[in-house]
């Protein structure tokens, strides 16, 4: 074999282990243990730290609460969809009984127009709904600039929950 | 008005009719339009290489050595748009580390790997290195250096070393015809395997994509082969010009008819997605389709051509012509990917809306970081073709 091939053949293997050297490093280790993903990756997310508690842990002090809610069309949203994750609140605010909670411990209470119109502002891209096809898994659309105009002297407008019980709308 | 209000018909002012919240914001933006451009300019040149050592067109000898560095160039950047767009280019190297085959877009580093090296590299290595050899015993300073490096210190250019090299060349040539096929098929694929998609889901994709690669590669060769002869203050050859615009034409027809073939075909069909379709390609894409890709694009580089065939005026005349037919193929080759691409993501899977697509200057996605990829393969071939001058190469008839 000519000397240039043997040089550009020997060029090549160099490429070639090499590159075989550099997956074998630079490859995840846990790689390919449970299929085409890094198993770590499932170990690395269980140490991410929790924020959200279950609905259970609210009822446990807020059972008045949970009784309003039980009754209206907001039975099965969650606490924390509007509240906001609680799990510190959850496990430390018993400990503070009629005394003043720390601000890490209080919760958002939602009250602006804004917080309803989350979910409650029409959107085309929401099913529509008819007062006659109503449910529980339906949510109520409301052009909230039409169902109560701010007044554009004094820029006032009322709030929802001025006129509907947040807990039971 | 809230801030919350506010985003929300800020958003939905870009939106017409029904979409679903995941098509508001195009994902895939110009960046992508580049890739399959620039995959396409680089199967293109090649193939028209290929047609001077494969299928024996010697005319066509003064744009061989010219074809290959242009598709070298281009190779190089082909994979940076998609790095620019991911934004993540530390991690790059990742896809050749941990391949799956059952993504066409996984196995992508590899396809990319083997047209990089096994084609173009070793073709241009076999082609040059005689050349290198002689050059680094009559240059002295870097040029020495990088020819010495560049042909890897042999020293071997007895008649016997050279007919070696030919041949092998030649064997290479005939892997990367195919391969080429298979690299542009293979951008085509991605697009035309996306089922979701009505406005890509086509088994004739691979194949428009490889037909409109060839024809604006074979139009970026004729440019930068018409600016190269201006620039040395050559005397262009006329007859190889000629040739190049000949197979542009045919080229350019067959293309033609294959997406005439792929739209009549959707009229035909016209599946449920076909209403959204025709209000998209007459409202949203008029332009860039019907103008830019269509008649300028298209229409116009056929009849000329076409008339060029059988009237033939002044060489100055017909020099001019084909630089701007040049420019126009390839400005029409580019809308055409931007048609797929951008087409692809304004209509709405529900077929009830539109969205729109609106990008800076400026910014990691924009048209400053498209026009810089544009610019770096010219950079990178007009330093090769300073190394490596195709035409103080020794003859060698490739026979």
């Amino acid at each position: 074999m000519p000397q240039h091939l043997k040089r550009l053949i020997g060029v090549f293997v160099i490429f070639i282990l090499f590159f075989l050297v550099m997956r074998q490093v630079l490859r995840p280790k846990s790689f390919g243990e449970l299929g085409h993903f890094r198993a770590d990756a499932i170990y690395e997310n269980t140490l991410r730290p929790m924020h959200y508690a279950v609905a259970d842990s609210c009822t446990k002090c807020h059972k008045d609460i949970r009784s309003d809610k039980d009754l209206g069309f907001h039975a099965k949203l969650k606490c924390e969809v509007c509240h906001g994750p609680a799990l510190k609140h959850a496990t430390f605010a018993n400990k503070f009984k009629n005394k003043q909670l720390p601000d890490s411990l209080v919760l958002y209470k939602p009250g602006e127009r804004k917080d309803c119109a989350v979910c409650h502002q029409r959107n085309a891209a929401r099913i529509k709904i008819t007062f006659d096809t109503i449910n529980t898994t339906m949510i109520h659309q409301v052009d909230i600039m039409k169902h109560h105009p701010v007044d554009p002297k004094t820029n006032a407008a009322l709030k929802c929950i001025d006129c509907h019980n947040p807990h039971q709308p | 008005m809230e801030d919350h209000l506010q985003n929300l018909y800020e958003v939905l002012s870009k939106v017409d009719g029904y979409v679903y919240p995941n098509e508001i914001e195009l994902n895939w933006s110009i960046l992508i339009v580049l890739y399959p451009y620039i995959t396409g300019l680089v199967a293109g040149a090649f193939i028209l290489a290929s047609l001077e050592r494969i299928f024996k067109v010697k005319i066509l000898k003064p744009t061989y050595g010219i074809a290959l560095l242009t598709a070298f160039s281009f190779m190089l950047v082909a994979t940076m748009p998609l790095v620019s767009h991911l934004g993540k280019p530390q991690r790059a190297y990742e896809i050749m580390i941990t391949p799956h085959s059952s993504s066409a877009m996984a196995i992508f580093g590899f396809v990319y790997l083997w047209y990089l090296m096994v084609v173009l590299f070793l073709e241009l290595w076999f082609d040059y290195r005689r050349d290198m050899v002689i050059w680094a015993n009559e240059t002295t300073g870097f040029k020495r250096f990088m020819y010495k490096v560049l042909s890897l210190g042999t020293t071997d250019i007895s008649p016997k070393a050279v007919a070696l090299d030919d041949k092998i060349g030649y064997i290479i040539t005939v892997i990367g015809v195919p391969s080429a096929f298979l690299l542009h098929g293979y951008v085509g694929f991605i697009f035309g395997s996306i089922k979701a998609n009505p406005w890509w889901s086509t088994v004739l994709m691979p194949v428009i994509f490889l037909f409109s690669a060839m024809v604006s590669g074979i139009a970026l060769v004729m440019l930068v082969y018409i600016v190269l002869t201006k620039i040395r203050k050559q005397l262009i050859d006329m007859d190889c010009l000629d040739t190049i615009a000949k197979y542009l034409f045919y080229i350019l027809l067959i293309d033609f008819a294959l997406e005439g073939l792929d739209q009549i075909h959707r009229i035909y069909v016209a599946e449920e997605s076909f209403e959204a379709l025709h209000k998209l390609v007459f409202g949203k894409l008029f332009y860039s389709l019907f103008i830019f890709q269509g008649l300028l694009g298209t229409i116009v580089p056929i009849l000329t051509l076409g008339t060029l065939q059988f009237y033939k005026p002044r060489p100055v005349i017909r020099k001019t012509i084909y630089t701007i037919l040049g420019g126009l193929v390839l400005m029409g080759i580019f809308f055409m990917r931007w048609n797929v691409v951008i087409g692809g993501q304004l209509f709405s899977k529900s077929f009830y809306g539109y969205t729109s697509f609106k990008t800076s200057l400026i910014g990691i996605e924009g048209y400053g970081m498209a026009i810089i990829w544009l610019i770096v393969p010219f950079l990178i071939l007009s330093f090769l073709l300073w190394l490596l001058p195709p035409w103080k190469k020794i003859e060698t008839s490739h026979d």
